[in-house]
């Protein structure tokens, strides 16, 4: 079950916000578990035991390493035990290679337990901060239940340390308010997903489906900002859908995404772009490994390999990883060049352009497809544009100029300087029926198929 | 916004989503969808097994957006919707101004397994086998689908079926046929499959192939028996910019006809039928008028007395394109492998005609279960 199926938006989602509010307050916490099991429960009973015996586990793993604590080094053995078992099912579930050994396991073709990527982050993160000192082993298995499986959070994110998950979780607030406002970022996080984000991906997949070697530079080009474009909406769509579920819930869960793509800088990408993952990928890896040594190339090296590791999770395949390293390669040079007036004027096109480029590697499918597409970007096919290319500009201008605009923050920033104006004012009035309307359009797009499940990345 | 406003917009949210919800949930559930011309998905049985492998909840899933309370308004919606804001291609069918084309691309490959049952086939028989793979109207309008989604065209397809065979299964080249017909009604404008005008068109060349001189057209009433078919490209998208379909009955008042038509089941039973069932105009799925087809073997005796035997191994294209060999055989055999769930050779021995003429559309090629009761017992 994703959050843009029909059965997740007109039946599991009014339902649990039925049950979870008609609750007392003091068995809410136990009635959102329970909710999360049966949304985890959708993708088989096989994989639901497997997130259920994985969060045990790491319940466990948290005692042991806390009963230790005070002999820090007999509670590195657990740790490690606990990082390698984590990283090892990430493994298993994702890795393409390893597709023979889920065959074996009995697990279905294609189907992964609900949110494997993220909750192995957030199971890993708590069990180093348990061994670092900075939390004591959760005794409530419930609460740490939630931490692992709460279905608000599960698909997308956002990664959270478990204190400041479990400070959410305390000062949650519901009421009728609350749920207004989940329900709009809900549906706004809808909309990018439904509306921009699948109508991008078959402007990509159009693109993808001419050989390579026929395949004009414009297409190309086309071609990879509709993927980037496309990854930014499907990703930072699903986290709004987080967050928003969260807001109905009572929990005011952090922001993911600050309008990454068009910055003048790729640092402003890197700080604005995934946020909470990013933060966990300094927090756990780049930062204690920093602190080893001071010697500033080392340092780089470590940081561009960070983001090596970060743009791996998101696809699991050497594509991913040179996406990530070329990010990271490119902070660096950046600050090179930093000081260069130059960048302040062509900054937003230089970013998103390098951007689109190391994009290339992250979509393909191999290396040498990514490269060959490459080629065609910079006119290895000796083409320029062909009929194909007034067929897409045709077809997308209109998603291609909204989905671009969408993706700034000229809106917001409008909309925050006519706070005191009448059409702040006509807009808020205008919430609930754009909200509503929105829902309806989303609703007639995945009517046919009862979800929306194109999608550039699997996390 | 201020508190009134999102205790509004929650209210009205929970309201959409609740009722939206109960009214697909509580509303009786139809097994048949006249909208879309197919069986629904209903509530899956419980198994552990089912409940274990995410089977169950996916059905379970299906069978609510199925049954998704004013489904027909929101698909119809989609196409409307996506036809205006971006490319014309929803749920995969592309949305010409004329007529709606199938867009999805074959699988190359794909289509091999079924040459080789087709070789292993004519191998064992004792007659001639006569192969006609027929495009589907997105293989002879694909010029009108963008290039990307033309580039591996049916016509390749049909050239890399073909080339699986040697001599001794004869060739009919039906793509070339249709091709230079474009601008007649040979094709439905809401459907994959061909007008009765655009059988007539291929039966013309199948005919002499099989030895006979074709009946003139001229010879025949045409009768307009509807005007406002939705075909199966409809039934996926529920838009319709273009004008409805009409289904056509090819009538020879002089010639030989059916004089009994006998459909055999898979369980074993049978029943007398009408080359024609007129009823199906009452029907959700007006096509089945054309019986031919609609069951796994169907036995066509005619006026005839020629001794002359044919067997069609056929699927939707057959349906419409059978009534004209009436004129020719005094016995039709009509296989359709597709409705089948034994072997051939529980239905009919094929040995007791003396022709057979495979007929498939070109996406059929690609289904690996199409030709499957062909293949033979296991030992």
């Amino acid at each position: 079950m994703t959050y843009s199926s029909l059965i997740f938006i007109y039946g599991f989602l009014p339902l649990s916000l039925l049950i979870y509010h008609a609750s007392r307050e003091k068995y809410r916490n136990a009635v959102l578990l329970g909710l999360s099991l049966i949304f985890c429960g959708f993708c088989g009973l096989k994989c639901l035991a497997f997130t259920v015996l994985d969060t045990a586990f790491n319940f466990l793993m948290g005692h042991i390493i806390d009963t230790h604590r005070v002999r820090k080094k007999s509670g590195t053995l657990p740790l490690v035990t606990g990082i390698a078992v984590n990283i090892a099912m990430l493994f298993v579930f994702r890795a393409a290679d390893l597709a023979e050994l889920r065959e074996k396991i009995g697990l279905p073709e294609g189907v992964l337990p609900v949110g494997i990527s993220l909750f192995t982050l957030s199971a890993v993160g708590y069990l180093i901060d348990i061994y670092s000192d900075r939390i004591r082993a959760e005794s409530d298995p419930v609460r740490f239940g939630l931490y692992m499986l709460m279905f608000p959070r599960i698909i997308m994110g956002p990664v959270l340390r478990y204190d400041s998950f479990v400070k959410i979780l305390s000062r949650r607030k519901c009421s009728l308010a609350e749920t207004g406002t989940g329900m709009t970022i809900f549906v706004k996080g809808l909309a990018k997903k439904v509306l921009a984000a699948d109508n991008l991906f078959m402007l990509y997949s159009a693109v993808r489906n001419v050989k390579s070697g026929e395949l004009a530079a414009v297409n190309a080009w086309l071609g990879m900002i509709a993927y980037v474009l496309c990854l930014y909406f499907t990703v930072s769509g699903l986290t709004d859908m987080g967050i928003g579920l969260g807001r109905c819930f009572g929990m005011h869960f952090p922001r993911c995404f600050n309008y990454p793509l068009f910055v003048s800088k790729l640092r402003y990408f890197a700080s604005r772009w995934h946020m909470q993952a990013v933060r966990w990928f300094r927090r756990y890896i780049s930062s204690p490994l920093s602190a080893q040594s001071s010697v500033r190339w080392i340092k780089k090296l470590i940081f561009i390999a960070t983001w090596g590791f970060f743009g791996f999770w998101y696809t699991f395949r050497a594509g991913g990883l040179i996406w990530g390293l070329l990010l990271g390669i490119g902070i660096v040079v950046e600050r090179k060049f930093a000081k260069l007036k130059m960048l302040n004027a062509t900054g937003i096109i230089v970013t998103f352009v390098f951007l689109t480029v190391s994009s290339v590697f992250l979509a393909g499918d191999n290396l040498s497809a990514s490269i060959r597409y490459l080629g065609a970007m910079v006119g290895g096919n000796r083409m320029l544009a062909d009929s194909l290319t007034v067929y897409l500009l045709r077809s997308y201008v209109i998603i291609l100029l909204v989905s671009v605009y969408a993706s700034t923050d000229l809106f917001r920033n409008m909309l925050l300087r006519s706070r005191k104006h009448k059409v702040n004012s006509v807009l808020s009035a205008a919430t609930p029926a754009i909200v509503i309307v929105l829902l309806l359009v989303c609703t007639a797009f995945i009517a046919y198929g009862g979800a929306s499940s194109l999608s550039p990345v699997t996390l | 916004m201020t508190r009134l406003i999102k205790n509004i917009t929650a209210v009205a949210a929970i309201a959409v989503t609740g009722t939206l919800g109960l009214l697909t949930v509580t509303v009786p559930k139809k097994t048949y969808s006249e909208n879309e011309n197919r069986m629904l998905q209903g509530i899956p049985k419980f198994s552990w097994s089912a409940l274990a492998d995410g089977s169950y909840f996916s059905g379970l899933s299906s069978c609510f957006t199925d049954h998704f309370a004013f489904r027909h308004f929101f698909v119809s919606s989609d196409a409307k919707l996506a036809s205006g804001m971006c490319e014309r291609v929803v749920n995969g069918v592309y949305i010409g101004n004329t007529r709606l084309i199938d867009a999805k691309v074959s699988e190359r490959g794909k289509s091999q397994l079924n040459a080789e049952r087709i070789k292993r086939f004519a191998g064992n028989y004792s007659g001639a086998v006569y192969l006609a793979a027929v495009p589907t109207s997105s293989g002879v309008y694909s010029s009108m689908l963008p290039a990307y989604l033309s580039y591996n065209t049916e016509k390749q397809q049909i050239d890399r079926f073909y080339a699986e065979f040697d001599r001794s299964i004869r060739k009919i080249g039906a793509y070339s046929i249709l091709k230079m017909q474009t601008d007649d009604y040979i094709f439905l404008r809401s459907d994959t499959k061909w007008t009765g005008y655009g059988a007539y068109c291929v039966y013309k060349t199948v005919i002499q192939k099989l030895g006979f001189l074709p009946s003139p057209y001229s010879k025949y009433t045409v009768r307009h028996v509807s005007d406002d078919y939705c075909g199966n490209l409809y039934n996926r998208t529920q838009y319709m910019k273009s004008n409805k379909d009409m289904l056509d009955i090819y009538e020879y008042s002089d010639g030989a006809e059916a004089e009994s038509c006998t459909c055999y089941y898979n369980n074993g039973d049978s029943k007398s039928a009408e080359l024609y069932d007129l009823s199906a105009l009452d029907s959700g799925d007006k096509y089945d008028i054309y019986t031919c087809g609609t069951c796994p073997f169907m036995r066509i005796r005619t006026s005839l007395n020629n001794d002359r035997k044919l067997l069609v191994i056929t699927d939707d294209m057959g349906r419409n394109f059978v009534p004209f060999l009436i004129q020719h055989y005094s016995e039709i055999g009509v296989v359709c492998p597709k409705k089948m769930t034994g072997r051939l050779e529980e239905y009919v021995n094929a040995d007791d005609y003396e022709q057979t003429l495979i007929l498939i559309g070109a996406d059929s090629l690609d289904d690996e279960d199409m030709l499957s009761p062909l293949e033979e017992e296991e030992e």
